[in-house]
């Protein structure tokens, strides 16, 4: 933990100070700022900070939680038909790439936060039972003989084709967990897998219980990073690691300014012409923009805890992957 | 830290504390045109560039195609190409004695703002209990009608409203149901009567979807039919429906000079 004099300037630097005074878990720092003849300048500066954005528009941090349920409600149906549309199907490829990346082993424990209609949480089982399967066959080739007990539990079917891995996908929305329980039915994917109803900012869980917290498209539409990151810190184990796979700033120009048309000029009417909803995907494209950049972002993974914070830029940087680690 | 120096890293801090948020120029606006706030022309209104309206008119119109149970769709078609035209009808509207009124006075057809009871309690060949019929037969309400959000100007959002929720009366005053066949041959009247390019986009590719035998039965008979009042008829945005409850239907279409439908369609399509 930093040294508490850096901390404050730190905080002190217009890097998400507003959201770290008021809701401070650290109550010296506040005794640190100096009233006295200035008194009157705390209330207002704390009437100001209950404020926040919701895409372009200003509002109060308690309307915020409702206002992006609503959203996730009302485009929960056609939630993947627009990923696939807004992105021609590029999407994919990032959640494949973020898959790549966490290069789970089975037994992995994985809570998916946000993780609504699955992506994650099913490319996660494919990818252990896929690597399960393999250490399998190598076992076989190598002539190793299979244990009495694997013996048995392979004449019983009672085989864990995941080698111990699960995913916990927890989500505040209730529409896009049941269509994420549908997808589930619908392809199949029983074992392994449960739904939980969990807001970011507070899970659920015990501590020190996941080997990977993810959380993709999902961290930008919460309230209070800072405390998603802290939660996050909070249930992983030590050594566990955090993924995060969300928009970020484009480096390159003329893609920023192809980027921008794009987001602002098609994505509204793709919204409503497929899914009859234009206000729903006007706040995504806005709330892109107010999401801070890789290197902000990455600070704000460091000050919640994890060490060995990067990350890596995809497609221009239209996507980042960060990731930290428990240590 | 003294607090002079508070004073002066707080002012200096509040144009950062602003970046968070990343703003562009505010020459990038049209760009980025926000659906909220300052610019609103009316409550519903979503300001859009050329662009959007361009994708909007396109994409709307494929869907309509593709899903004909997309009504918001022929809507926002409607909306996004309709400008000049929505004009030409409100000048019109504006030289009529009773479409002036209507346009002074905005009235708006809903659930809230009919008396049901009181239609119900009308004589039956009257315009307004034939009205209300044709809503209980097709089981279709006039709340179903989606605010305009497309139009760039205040009143000509209000006509093009006005035509959406008079659609209704203009299928009693024709004797149409709501089945395909009769929205069809109304999109014909309405095209003619209004010039407006949904209308006449949806009279040429409605069609499509049409069994053999209905197409002969439309375009032999009923096409024509529709034509000929369309032309013969006052433009049916200038009538106070309102006020005009209680007069019997065979006087009002003579008044309009629209003939009985050639042949009943209910059944087909």
């Amino acid at each position: 933990m930093a040294a508490p004099r850096s901390w404050a300037l730190w905080s002190l630097c217009g890097r998400g100070w507003s959201p770290v005074l008021p809701g401070c878990r650290l109550p010296w720092l506040r005794s640190c700022w100096p009233s006295g003849p200035l008194g009157a300048r705390p209330l207002s500066q704390e009437k100001r900070a209950t404020e926040t954005h919701f895409g372009f528009e200003t509002v109060s941090e308690e309307e915020k939680g409702g206002k992006v349920y609503q959203v996730f409600e009302s485009v929960a149906r056609k939630y993947d038909v627009m990923n696939d549309m807004m992105s021609l199907g590029i999407h994919r490829v990032w959640k494949d790439l973020l898959l790549l990346k966490m290069h789970p082993f089975p037994g992995t424990q994985l809570l998916d936060v946000a993780g609504g209609t699955g992506d994650i949480a099913f490319r996660f089982l494919n990818y252990v039972q896929a690597q399960h399967q393999r250490k399998q066959k190598r076992q076989l080739r190598a002539q190793q003989n299979l244990s009495w007990e694997e013996i048995a539990k392979k004449y019983q079917n009672q085989e864990d084709s995941l080698g111990g891995s699960r995913v916990m996908v927890c989500d505040i929305n209730k529409e896009m967990l049941k269509m994420g329980k549908q997808k589930a039915c619908a392809r199949g994917y029983k074992a392994g897998l449960a739904w939980v109803l969990g807001d970011a900012e507070e899970l659920p869980f015990d501590d020190d219980k996941f080997d990977v917290y993810t959380i993709a498209f999902g961290i930008r539409n919460v309230t209070h990073i800072d405390r998603a990151l802290q939660e996050a810190h909070r249930v992983l184990k030590p050594g566990g690691r955090f993924l995060c796979l969300e928009f970020s700033q484009v480096n390159n120009p003329l893609v920023s300014r192809l980027y921008d048309v794009y987001s602002f000029q098609v994505i509204p009417v793709l919204g409503e012409v497929i899914a009859g909803d234009w206000k729903s995907y006007q706040y995504l494209v806005e709330s892109i923009r107010q999401f801070p950049p890789q290197e902000e972002f990455k600070e704000m993974i460091e000050d919640a805890g994890f060490q060995k914070v990067t990350y890596e830029n995809l497609t221009s940087g239209i996507v980042a992957i960060h990731s930290g680690f428990k240590l | 830290m003294s607090a002079a120096m508070a004073t002066l890293l707080r002012r200096s801090l509040r144009p950062l504390r602003a970046f968070r948020g990343h703003p562009r120029p505010a020459a990038d606006v049209p760009l980025r045109a926000t659906s909220h706030g300052a610019g609103l022309l009316y409550p519903e209104h979503i300001p859009t560039s050329l662009v959007q309206k361009a994708l909007l008119a396109a994409g709307s119109a494929g869907m309509a195609l593709y899903d004909p149970y997309r009504h918001d769709m022929v809507a926002v078609l409607g909306e996004t190409t309709g400008y000049r035209t929505l004009k030409v009808l409100r000048d019109q509207m504006r030289r009529d004695p009773e479409g002036a009124q209507i346009l002074q006075e905005r009235p708006r057809i809903s659930l809230a703002t009919l008396d049901l009871g009181k239609l119900r309690s009308l004589p039956e060949d009257s315009f307004g209990r034939e009205y209300l019929r044709f809503l209980d037969v097709n089981r279709v309400s006039p709340d179903t009608r989606a605010p305009t959000r497309f139009v760039d100007d205040e009143e000509l959002a209000y006509v093009i409203q006005r035509y959406r929720e008079v659609h209704d009366m203009v299928h009693t005053l024709l004797g149409m149901p709501t089945n395909i066949l009769g929205e069809i041959v109304v999109k014909w009247f309405e095209a003619v009567q209004t010039g407006l390019p949904m209308c006449i986009l949806s009279a040429l590719f409605g069609p499509i979807q049409l069994s053999a035998q209905s197409l002969q039965v439309l375009v032999s008979e009923l096409i024509p039919w529709a034509v000929q009042n369309g032309r013969r008829a006052p433009c049916v945005l200038n009538l106070y429906y309102e006020r005009r409850w209680e007069q019997p239907l065979r006087a009002l279409r003579e008044e309009l000079g629209i003939t009985e439908p050639p042949r009943r369609i209910e059944g087909l399509a």
